[in-house]
Order: C-alpha cells, then sequence, then structure tokens
C-alpha cells in the first residue's frame, strides 16, 4: 500500500498559552512512500518528523492537507480505523500483560471478516514471536525484559496485525550501541519478510542510510530532499542535507566563483562553467581528498590518526567553517610528522558548491 | 515469509468508515458530557435547594407545588437562624479552638518531623514504626479511655479538652517527614559547617521549602475543627464552649414541633459558608492534602 | 544522616508530641483492652472503689446484645451498598472527566465540593429534601409541616410519595437515603484519588490502544482498570474503613434519634453503640464492642490487600 502525504501542515498552539501566534511543526510537506518499502524519516530533534509519523498513524489531527493509504483519503480517519502499526519510542507495552498478552491484544480488537479464533490469534502470535525471536519469553511481563526484548516486543505487538503501514518512532533510540545495529538488521530483514510499507523515523543519519529503500531529509517542518539513500548522499540538494549526511562529517569552507573558476582562499581549485561570480559554500567529502603534492588545496597539516581500516588526515585551512579538516584516505600515504602544510587533489565528484545566501546548491554543468 | 501466512488487514470502505467515526466519536463526547453535567448537578442540588430554602417564608416552603426561587426573599431568616443557633458565639468558639490547636499542633508536627527526618537517635526506626502502626486503630477505641482520662483531669467544658487531646497527628507527621526527607541532606551539612543551629536552619530552609505541606495541614486541621462532632459533644457541650457543629444540631433539635425550616437552612448555610470561601482561595492545597491523607478533618 | 552526638536533642524535639502521645494514643490503647477484659467495667462505679473481675464477658455480651447485633448489621448494610456504588460512581466521572478538556476544571471543582462540607449540616438539608409531605409525628391534628422536594418530583412523574425518614418510615427506605447521601459524601474523595492516577498514567498506553483499533469498552476494561488498580484499591480499602466508622451522616439525616422518630435506634451504628455505652458508664462494654470494631477492619483491610494483590496490576 502506497502512502501520500499533500501539503500535509501541522501546526500547534504555542505552549505559552499567552502567546496567540501558533507553532508550525510540519510546513506544507508533501512525498509519496511506494509499496512495500521502508522509508526513513531523518532529521535534527525539532524538525517535525515525529510529528510527521503521527499523522500518518492519525494520533495526531491534521491542520491542512490530506493524507492517502493507496487510493483512500484517510485524513480525517482515527488510528483505529487506518490499520496501522506503531512502535513507540519507549515502546509503551502494557505493563499489567504478559509479552504474550501484549502481541495477542490488538488481534483481538479486530472485528468483522478480520475476526480471529482463539487459535487463530494463538497461532499467529507464535509465528510473530518466532519471527522477532522471543519464542521463550512469551509469559514473561514487560518489566522482566531488556531493552532489547521490549523493543521486539513492541514490534511484534504492531506486526502481528499485520498493518497496512508500519510506523516506528525512533525505536532504536533506548538501546546501547551494538544492540542497535544488531536490531535495525532485524527490522530490515522482518521489512523485507513482511513487505509491509515501513516508515521509519530516526535522528540518526548513518541509521537511516543503512536500512532505508528511501530517505526523507527533514529540517523545520520543511522536507530537504527525498530519494535513494545513496542519491541524496552522493547529491545533496542543499547545504543542511550535505552536513546532515555522512560520518566524518562533510568540510565546508568559503569559497567565491570567480571568472568561471571556483577559487578557495587564493587557490582555485577547479573549474565551474556557467556559474555566476559570486561568494560560495564548498562542501568537500571526507573521502574527496586525495594526497598529492601538486594538489591544489593547501592545508596546514595537524596530524595523522589511524581509526581501524583506514586513515584520516587532520589539517586546518583559515577558510574552513570547520575547525579542523577531516580527510579519509584508504592507501598508506606519507606525511613527514613534521611537515607543515599538506596538499590535496578534489575528486570532482565529492565536491559540491552552494550559494551563500540561500545554501542551495549550485550545480556545475558538464 | 514461508512459513508465516498471513494476510495485511482488509480495506473498507474508508469514506463510510469516516463517517461512522465521526458519528460515534460525536455521539460519545455528547453522551460523556451529559453525564458529567447531570451528575454535577445532582452533587449541587442540595446546596442550590438550601440557598432557596433559606429564602424562602415558612408559608412558601411549605408550598405543596415547589418553588425553585423565592416569591419573597427573606433575608431576614438569615439573622434569625443567627439568632436562634445563637451562631455567633459558636462561630468565636470554633474560631478559638481551631486556631490554637492549629499552632500548637504545627509546632509539634515540625519539630517530630525534623526529628525523624534529620536527627539520629537509638530507637527512631522502631518508634516510627510504632506510630504508624496507631494509625490502623479506629479512634473511637482511643475515645473510651480519653473521656475518662479529660474527665479525671477535670478537663470538661473548657476548650483545653478540645485542644490538647488532637494535637498530635502521626499521619501530618508522617506527611511532613517524607517532606523533609526530599530536601538533600546535603543542605543540611552545610549549614552544619556554616555553623547554623538545628533550631535556625529548620527555620529557615526546611519551613519554607515544606510550606505547601504545612499550609495543607493548616487547612485540614482548620476544617476539623469547623466539623468535629463527636469529641465536643462527649465532653464540651455547654453553652460557653460549645462548637459549631455541635450547635447547629442541637439548635433545631431541641425545638420540639413546628421546625422552621427556611430559618435552619440559613443556618447550614451560615456554617457552610466559611468552608466554601477557604475551599474558593485554598483550593490547590486542600486538594493536595486530601489526595494524601484519605480522612476527613 | 548526620549522626548526633547529643541524642537528648532529638528526644527534646519529641517530647511534647511523646508526651500527648503517651497520654492519649498509648495509654488508651492498653487501657481499653484492659477495660474490655473487666466483667462490666463501670467508669464511675470504678472511681467509687469497686473491682472487677478479669474476663470475657464484655465480648459475650456485646455479641449477644440485639442492639448491638443491628447496628453491626446497619453498618455491614450501608458499607456494601455505599462502597461499590460511590467506587463506580466515582470512577465513571473521574475517567469522562479525564477525557474532556473544555469545563474539565469547573466540573471537577463541583465535583469536589461536597468535600468541604460539615457533614451534619449537609445532612440537615438532606433531611429537608427527603421530608414527606404530610403529618410529621403521626399525631391526629397535627398540621401538614412540610414538603420535601424529592417526594414532590416523585409526585409530579406521577409516583406516589415515599415516607423516607418520617414517622412510620420504612428501614428500606431509611436505607435508601442514608445510601444516597452516603454517596454524595464520599464521591469527592474518591474522584480526586481516581482522577489522580488516571492524570499519572502515561497517555503512550492510550495511543498504543488506540492504534491497535480498540474500542473505548475495551480500553477502559483492558488499560484503564488494570492500570488504575492500585488506586481503586486504596479507594475501596479507605471506602470501607469510613463505612465501618459511620455515625455522623446518620446524626446529620435523623438527629440523635439515630432513626425515626417511631423507632429511635433503628439506623444506629457500631460507633454510635460505643457512643452510647460510654454514656451510660458502660467502659467495658464499649471497649469490647471498640476492640471488636477494630478486628472487623483489619479483616476488612487484610482481605482487601489479599485479594487487591491477585488482582492488582504490577
Amino acid at each position: 500500500m502506497k502512502v501520500v502525504l499533500e501539503n500535509v501542515t501541522k501546526r500547534f498552539p504555542n505552549r505559552d498559552k499567552k502567546i496567540k501566534t501558533e507553532v508550525t511543526a510540519v510546513n506544507n510537506v508533501s512525498f509519496t512512500i511506494p509499496d512495500g518499502k521502508l522509508i526513513g524519516l531523518l532529521g535534527p530533534s525539532g524538525c517535525g518528523k515525529s510529528t510527521t509519523l503521527f499523522m500518518i498513524c492519525g494520533l495526531h489531527k491534521i491542520t491542512e492537507g490530506k493524507i492517502f493509504f493507496g487510493e483512500d483519503d484517510v485524513t480525517n480517519l482515527s488510528p483505529e480505523n487506518r490499520g496501522v502499526g506503531l512502535v513507540f519510542q519507549n515502546y509503551a507495552l502494557y505493563p499489567h500483560m504478559t509479552v504474550k498478552q501484549n502481541i495477542m491484544f490488538p488481534m483481538e480488537n479486530f472485528k468483522g471478516e478480520d475476526k480471529l479464533t482463539k487459535e487463530q490469534m494463538l497461532e499467529r502470535t507464535m509465528q510473530v514471536a518466532k519471527l522477532v525471536q522471543l519464542d521463550g519469553l512469551l509469559e514473561r511481563k514487560p518489566s522482566e525484559l531488556s531493552g532489547g526484548q521490549q523493543q521486539r516486543v513492541a514490534i511484534a505487538r504492531a506486526l502481528v496485525k499485520m498493518p497496512r503501514v508500519l510506523l516506528l518512532d525512533e525505536p532504536l533510540s533506548n538501546l546501547d550501541a551494538r544492540l542497535r545495529l544488531q536490531t535495525r538488521e532485524e527490522i530490515r530483514r522482518i521489512q523485507r519478510e513482511t513487505k509491509i510499507t515501513t516508515v521509519f523515523v530516526t535522528h540518526d543519519q548513518e541509521e537511516a542510510m543503512s536500512i532505508s529503500d528511501e530517505i526523507v531529509v527533514m529540517k523545520d517542518g520543511v522536507v530537504q530532499q527525498m530519494g535513494v539513500p545513496q542519491t541524496v548522499y552522493q547529491d545533496p540538494a542543499n547545504l543542511f542535507v550535505a552536513k546532515f549526511l555522512g560520518t566524518p562529517p562533510i568540510n565546508v569552507f568559503t569559497g567565491k566563483v570567480s571568472g568561471g573558476a571556483l577559487y578557495i582562499g587564493a587557490e582555485k581549485i577547479m573549474a565551474t562553467p556557467g556559474v555566476a561570480d559570486q561568494d560560495v559554500y564548498v562542501g568537500i567529502r571526507p573521502e574527496g581528498f586525495v594526497v598529492s603534492d601538486n594538489g591544489c588545496l593547501t592545508c596546514d597539516f595537524r596530524q595523522v590518526e589511524t581509526m581501524g581500516g583506514f586513515m584520516s588526515v587532520v589539517s586546518t585551512h583559515e577558510n574552513s567553517e570547520n575547525p579542523i579538516i577531516r580527510s579519509t584516505v584508504t592507501d598508506d600515504i606519507k606525511i613527514a610528522e613534521d611537515a607543515k602544510t599538506v596538499k590535496f587533489d578534489i575528486k570532482p565528484n565529492k565536491i559540491y558548491i552552494f550559494n551563500k545566501e540561500t545554501e542551495e546548491r549550485i550545480r556545475i554543468e558538464g | 515469509m514461508n512459513d508465516v501466512k498471513m494476510e495485511t488487514m482488509s480495506e473498507k470502505d474508508m469514506r463510510r468508515v469516516a463517517v461512522r467515526q465521526a458519528i460515534v466519536k460525536g455521539l460519545v463526547k455528547f453522551g460523556v458530557y451529559a453525564f458529567l453535567i447531570i451528575m454535577a448537578l445532582i452533587v449541587l442540588f442540595p446546596f442550590y435547594w438550601m440557598i432557596n430554602s433559606s429564602l424562602k417564608t415558612l408559608d412558601e416552603y411549605r408550598m405543596s407545588v415547589p418553588t425553585f426561587w423565592p416569591h419573597k426573599v427573606m433575608i431576614s431568616n438569615y439573622a434569625s437562624a443567627y439568632k436562634t443557633a445563637n451562631l455567633g458565639k459558636l462561630f468565636v468558639n470554633t474560631v478559638i479552638v481551631g486556631v490554637v490547636s492549629t499552632i500548637l499542633s504545627l509546632i509539634i508536627t515540625v519539630l517530630s518531623a525534623f526529628a525523624f527526618a534529620r536527627l539520629e537517635f537509638k530507637g527512631k526506626d522502631m518508634l516510627f514504626a510504632g506510630l504508624l502502626a496507631t494509625m490502623m486503630i479506629p479512634g473511637e477505641l482511643f475515645t473510651i479511655t480519653n473521656y475518662g482520662t479529660v474527665t479525671q483531669l477535670g478537663w470538661t467544658n473548657t476548650y483545653t479538652v478540645l485542644i490538647v487531646p488532637f494535637l498530635v497527628s502521626v499521619f501530618y507527621i508522617y506527611l511532613l517527614r517524607q517532606n523533609f526527607l526530599q530536601i538533600p541532606n546535603e543542605l543540611y551539612l552545610a549549614a552544619k559547617v556554616d555553623g547554623t543551629s538545628d533550631l535556625k536552619y529548620l527555620w529557615r530552609v526546611m519551613i519554607p521549602l515544606a510550606l505547601p505541606t504545612l499550609i495543607s495541614i493548616t487547612i485540614l486541621k482548620m476544617m476539623g475543627a469547623w466539623n468535629s462532632y463527636i469529641w465536643p459533644r462527649l465532653v464540651a457541650n455547654d453553652a460557653a464552649h460549645r462548637l459549631i457543629t455541635n450547635g447547629l444540631r442541637n439548635a433545631f433539635t431541641e425545638t420540639t414541633g413546628d421546625v422552621n425550616y427556611p430559618v435552619q437552612m440559613a443556618a447550614v448555610a451560615l456554617v457552610s459558608l466559611p468552608l466554601f470561601l477557604v475551599f474558593v482561595f485554598l483550593r490547590k492545597y486542600i486538594m493536595q492534602g486530601v489526595s494524601r491523607s484519605g480522612t476527613k478533618g | 544522616m548526620v549522626n548526633s552526638k547529643h541524642q537528648w536533642k532529638a528526644w527534646i524535639y519529641l517530647a511534647p508530641a511523646i508526651a500527648v502521645l503517651l497520654v492519649f494514643t498509648v495509654w488508651p490503647i492498653f487501657n481499653t483492652v484492659r477495660m474490655a477484659f473487666l466483667e462490666n467495667y463501670s467508669g464511675l462505679e470504678a472511681t467509687n472503689g469497686a473491682t472487677f473481675s478479669f474476663g470475657v464477658g464484655n465480648f459475650v455480651k456485646v455479641l449477644k446484645y440485639k442492639r448491638f447485633i443491628s447496628c453491626l448489621k446497619n453498618t455491614m448494610i450501608l458499607c456494601v451498598l455505599t462502597v461499590p456504588i460511590s467506587t463506580i460512581l466515582a470512577l465513571l466521572i473521574a475517567v469522562g472527566l479525564n477525557s474532556i478538556k473544555p469545563l474539565q476544571k469547573i466540573l471537577q471543582t463541583i465535583f469536589f465540593l461536597p468535600y468541604v462540607t460539615n457533614s451534619i449540616a449537609i445532612g440537615m438539608v438532606f433531611a429537608a429534601m427527603f421530608n414527606i409531605v404530610g403529618a410529621f409525628y403521626g399525631t391526629e391534628n397535627e398540621l401538614i409541616v412540610t414538603a420535601g422536594i424529592i417526594n414532590n418530583v416523585i409526585e409530579f412523574f406521577g409516583g406516589t410519595p415515599v415516607n423516607w425518614i418520617n414517622y412510620g418510615s420504612q428501614y428500606s427506605a431509611n436505607i435508601a437515603v442514608m445510601t444516597v447521601y452516603i454517596v454524595w459524601n464520599a464521591l469527592p474523595f474518591k474522584i480526586l484519588v481516581l482522577l489522580g492516577g488516571l492524570q499519572s498514567i502515561n497517555k503512550q498506553y492510550y495511543d498504543a490502544a488506540r492504534v491497535d483499533g480498540s474500542s473505548r469498552r475495551r480500553i477502559f476494561a483492558r488499560i484503564t482498570v488494570p492500570l488504575l488498580s492500585p488506586m481503586l484499591a486504596y479507594v475501596v480499602i479507605t471506602g470501607f474503613i469510613g463505612g465501618f466508622k459511620e455515625y455522623t451522616s446518620i446524626v446529620g439525616i435523623f438527629g440523635e434519634n439515630m432513626g425515626p422518630a417511631d423507632d429511635a435506634g433503628r439506623l444506629n451504628t457500631m460507633v454510635g453503640f460505643i457512643y452510647d455505652s460510654l454514656s451510660t458508664n458502660s467502659q467495658g462494654r464499649a471497649s469490647a464492642a471498640a476492640l471488636i470494631l477494630f478486628g472487623i477492619i483489619l479483616v476488612v483491610t487484610l482481605l482487601n490487600l489479599y485479594v487487591s494483590k491477585k488482582k492488582v496490576h504490577y
């Protein structure tokens, strides 16, 4: 089932009741979630991603715009009538019910043609429990489970009714790093197996990039860019998206375009045919640097750090927006330890320029 | 998914579902409000009827078809109620007993709660547990002996007998001790380092921080004096020391024969008024105190 | 905790409280037990130098006493009627209040109003409301004295007026009036506690249940009530304890007669029995009755705790 958001806007009354103006949490958001895909809703906290999720779910009313499930307009439908499954950030497992009762609870609400017999419910519970690997824990209460187990119960509870859309609100944020990695693989596997259209909200770009079919990057209630993770990473629409995606983060410089070429400081970096003269931000991915004696960008050398499989060269530049420039290089490189400067060549597909005012991407022809 | 044969939920006619949902929602909302408002009116009715009746002439009150607002508003009922029940004296007595017992009770409660919360002495936990255990015993069990005790002390028909036996409430000590315990011990240690005396620390730090609890205790204690009936009737039922509740009940049962209900209702309204005023202005503290106490007065 | 070298300091702080407690709480416990086990103990005779032998006669007598049995019955009936009714009503009102936004504060205040009343004073209002249209004392040539609004309403709807509380009234009618009044009086505290409990339930459980498509009734039965069960247990236990100590509300409506004019003492309760015994200087009997009351309260409380341990969730 595809999910369509059409000019969706959400305004909240101001928390300080004396202020009459409303706060716009989500502003004119439109995108389409293709059937059977896993979509990552990504952005810094307060960007409106959770609000968007709750609107898809039906727990938040929509101020303006429309939401469609398939061809059905569900804008004014309450959550119980939408056939969605939701995994809460802190799971919201019913503390007075066992794991089994928690998982069975949604099915007991089925009406009409969906109604199941007790045996069918039990069978389904067992299947889902197996799917999320909870088989042995069915008689426990949530308080007797670890964080990761609780998380899986929450997923099982959302999955068991085979929702038309599965919604996950920062489901991994309460887990420790190792468990997070493991669980996100599991979510990916479960989603692939069930083929349920899934929306996954997170502020962790790595998490979103690693499991999503497509990501939607949001900021201040506005969608910045949507697409396949790798495409968005390689072709960011604006400076925010470029900065938000990637670890280590992108290196940003102030520069200017003059006479058809890009300059950082006095050094000419590359030709920019067709771009008007202006001040720009220059973003260079860490993997876009190549150490070279004849390099076009000269930085003040600080040190070389070895991080597991790759090395990173740490340097500074007076035009850099970041305090240090971090470039990753896989090969063994030789830089004298007492070197004052280091010169880089820049891979052309790893450098982006952005308008200084709008921070929008300036595309270079050719 | 090989071994899992499941189908996603059936799709319904969304438009019909939406309409049905809106209707159900509206009906439920209407039902909830209707229920609450009807219940609220039932709860309020006795108050309304009290005011309404208190303003009627006796003849109008006796009409077999009741009037919902008096034809002739008899403010004078209140004057005669005041006189009949000798409310002035009753008010004064109750206020004296209420204020004195509240002040003394607060002092004793604060001192003991401080000792239990901050000072170290042998047998503290046992003593505290013992005190808590007495809370289970119904007050009547104490009253039987206390009645004899105060008679032997010659306290009957004095203010003392209305004040002293109830000065210590284990519950209030418990409440305040819990509140004191929430104040970080570091504050106390810091004060000790600065050479602050215990009493000064209690007065300058603990009491201001525990003020809401103290206000709750004050109000509940005052309400207790206002509503107490059994004990005062037992030990101080003379005109000079009689308290308000007792006096009210007496004033209208001692008169035999024709009861002037409007005047009686006026008296009831006058007795209820101070409680309402306290409630209106100090609702927050009352509710806070009550939700933790579970007892009236 | 500060290890004070001056332990006596703590005792000085505690001195006033301990002094009062020793005289008016600790001593009574022992003395009441003592009096209960002294045959026919009377305070008046004791001051005149009489001595009493040890025995359980007081308890035997009290339990054989018809009036005590009647008091026990009244107390039980009122408890069994008022605690469930007021708890269920309070639960419904609290859930209703918790689900609305406009008018919530004002309705909450209204529902709390009965708490800040004097139960004797408002009892008199209820008595007036439940009065009969007709003779008050049943004597001939008597004036038609009162008109009670409840009977007016009954007549308005075509029913026959009921003699609720006056001369010649039925026991069941008396109990009905007491039930209405006690429930009215008991609602505020229960609503306050239950509403507080409801508001502390994490809203996410409701969101989760709604997403799962639960009906309102199912949410109420499967989420609200179980999660509220500790508060419900608390309200029921305090309700029973209060119910077993019922006394002033009956004085409020029936006066110290504790019953209609023709049958004084018909509605007397256990506490009333204790005070009656006290006023005739039968301290032994009063003490025995008080200990029985204490025993009943203890048993009911333990029973409640046992049941709620099985039923109260987490």
